[in-house]
């Protein structure tokens, strides 16, 4: 039982990270690989926002904010935080590549470079050690609840909560509200889209913006529910969120949210005498599916252009 | 970001590099270059492969091992190793790259464009994972006291200005040959290359595997540079730092690649006195690099107004 749910758990936060990769994806057919380095921004937010304090080695040692939000409001703001940062990588990676009508292979350097940024910038201010929540963070929540005879770690079940939540209101703002249609349109012609009056770079804007959004919270449930291990720490579960992203599709979100699920549940099933074969399960099954079916287990079949 | 720090070799001084040859960073640049070739080579066919990082890490794993654990080969009590038996392990370690390219590369190559790039990022972690986990390769500290076969860190100039001149003399070769001319079709259009007759499989798969002996070799040449080598050698990031290599050099002609690897190589290095900004700046030109440079620096209207040698139509 807790097995399985670690496994769903962690499949969640995959989930998240993927959908934001296919955000991006759909839109720009691009992958934005700053993702990952937004997913620590997002740990590290919530993190100070909670009243965390930076240890010695960083740049601000000691330093911290004078405000310890909830846990609510503080992963909310990360999130916001890490949104805002990601229209910031667009605008510095993206933008101006499109103006210029640049190859699309660049974007794949500029956006690890504006990660590179990030990831470095944060290491800078922070410090490379690791930093864990203060115990009783979730007030109000015991730290394990027993549910039919067996013991759950209850933040899990928060985070798969969560995570549910922000996957259900982004599908239904996808496919019910008028911007959803809109960013749809643009995903399925850009040309089309922009005869019909949808203005295509607000909706990349969006997209951006959208896919920020998902990463913060993404990095702020892990770091809650595990630890910050480090400003790098991101960068493993973009990676793990690019395997997610092919393994279900590229550009289809129910792919991208079932092969979430089924990476976090094979992980979860790895023995633990094996686990440190667990890191490349992920990019095993990746490879199994690409060789099986190159368009992912939900994703279309590709059309070749003549 | 990991980079291929040459820790054991004398610090870089207080002002960057005032003695570039003893501390081997000159060495660490021409490693950066031959790797910006290796990346090249499937990119001139017009395959986006990030492999190169698992093949330097397959080389340089298979370099640490023999020479630290196959007594024949003739490493001395005092670290020393003799010249042949490094020489054999580059060519040993080119091989098994090689080998192992061709194996994978009848699985991926069936797939395209950025698929074909996430396949071999999964290559590049799978590897790295292997070496991780893999009894006999030393875990997360891996191997150390490489025996030697140079006394100093500069003797390694020779093998690898070399390698470099033996990988830029087979590119420059390779323009001029069927092979070569087949993959520039490749990348100027499969569809109509596969009309002319081209066989566009094989032909992509040589370039896979001529990427990875050369990045098995540099592996090798690195692992005895180095003195010790663990998983942390070929990473994902690694993998896009190489893509840079070629991306800001410019990926018209092997001299963009090379050029990329020896600044960007230098550059982390150069910028050393600045601290610990120097990883932001690093991101900063990795960022900016493309933007202002889409075309990297060596572009084939810059090489004909250098040599005065007319290149093929630039498009």
């Amino acid at each position: 039982m807790q097995t399985l749910l670690n496994g769903a758990a962690a499949g969640g936060v995959y989930a998240l990270v993927a959908l934001g990769y296919t955000l991006v994806f759909s839109v720009l057919g691009v992958i934005n690989f700053a993702q990952g380095a937004l997913f620590s921004l997002g740990g590290y937010l919530t993190f100070l926002l909670m009243g965390g304090r930076i240890s010695a080695n960083g740049g601000l040692p000691g330093w911290g904010l004078p405000l310890a939000l909830p846990f609510a409001p503080a992963l909310l703001l990360a999130a916001m935080g890490a949104a805002l940062a990601s229209l910031l990588v667009e605008r510095l990676a993206f933008a101006p590549l499109r103006q210029r009508n640049a190859e699309p292979l660049l974007s794949l350097i500029t956006s690890l470079g504006a990660g590179l940024v990030l990831v470095n910038l944060l290491q800078l201010l922070m410090g490379a050690e690791g930093y864990a929540f203060p115990a009783g963070t979730l007030t109000g929540l015991p730290a394990a609840i027993s549910l039919g005879g067996a013991r759950i770690r209850s933040v899990q079940v928060l985070l798969l909560v969560i995570c549910a939540a922000a996957v259900l209101l982004l599908t239904l703002w996808l496919e019910r509200s008028r911007g959803g249609r809109a960013l749809r349109a643009v995903a399925e012609d850009p040309t089309t889209a922009r005869l019909l009056g949808i203005d295509s770079d607000a909706m990349v804007r969006l997209a951006f913006l959208l896919s920020g959004a998902l990463a913060g919270l993404g990095g702020g449930l892990v770091g809650v529910s595990v630890s910050l291990p480090g400003p790098y720490f991101g960068i493993g579960y973009g990676l793990k969120g690019l395997a997610v992203l092919v393994l279900g599709g590229l550009g289809s979100v129910p792919g991208a949210i079932a092969g979430g699920l089924l990476m976090g549940l094979a992980e979860a099933l790895v023995p633990a005498d094996a686990s440190g074969w667990r890191d490349a399960l992920a990019f095993a099954i990746l490879f199994a599916v690409l060789l099986l079916r190159p368009s992912g287990l939900l994703g279309r079949r590709l059309v070749e252009k003549v | 970001m990991e980079r291929h720090a040459a820790e054991r070799h004398a610090p870089v001084s207080r002002w960057g590099c005032t003695n570039v040859i003893d501390n081997g960073l000159l060495v660490q640049m021409l490693i950066g270059a031959l790797l910006g070739v290796s990346v090249y080579l499937p990119l001139a066919a017009g395959q986006l492969s990030l492999a190169t990082p698992a093949f330097y890490a397959v080389g340089g794993t298979l370099a640490a091992l023999l020479s630290t654990r196959w007594a024949a080969l003739g490493a001395g009590a005092d670290g020393s190793f003799p010249l042949p038996s490094f020489l054999l392990e580059l060519l040993l370690a080119g091989a098994l790259a090689g080998l192992l390219a061709l194996l994978v590369g009848r699985l991926v190559l069936r797939l395209q464009g950025i698929y074909l790039a996430i396949a071999t990022i999964a290559l590049v972690e799978i590897v790295r994972v292997a070496i991780l986990n893999l009894p006999f390769t030393g875990g997360a500290i891996g191997i150390f006291a490489i025996p030697q076969p140079f006394a100093t860190a500069s003797g390694y100039l020779v093998p690898a200005l070399a390698l470099l001149a033996l990988a830029g003399w087979g590119c420059q070769r390779l323009e001029g040959m069927p092979l070569g001319r087949a993959m520039a079709a490749i990348r100027d259009d499969e569809l109509a290359a596969r009309c002319m007759g081209i066989d566009t499989t094989a032909t992509r798969l040589s370039a896979f595997v001529l990427s990875a002996v050369l990045a098995g070799s540099t592996g090798a040449l690195a692992a005895h540079f180095l003195n010790t080598w663990n998983a942390r050698q070929g990473s994902f990031d690694a993998s896009i730092t190489t893509l840079a290599f070629v991306i800001l050099g410019g990926s018209r002609s092997w001299l963009g690649p090379v050029v990329g690897g020896l600044l960007l190589t230098a550059l982390p290095e150069l910028l050393r006195p600045v601290g610990d900004v120097r990883l932001v700046l690093f991101g900063l030109v990795i960022l900016l690099g493309p933007v202002f440079f889409p075309r990297g620096l060596i572009t084939p209207g810059l090489l004909e107004r250098i040599g005065g040698r007319r290149q093929e139509a630039p498009r």
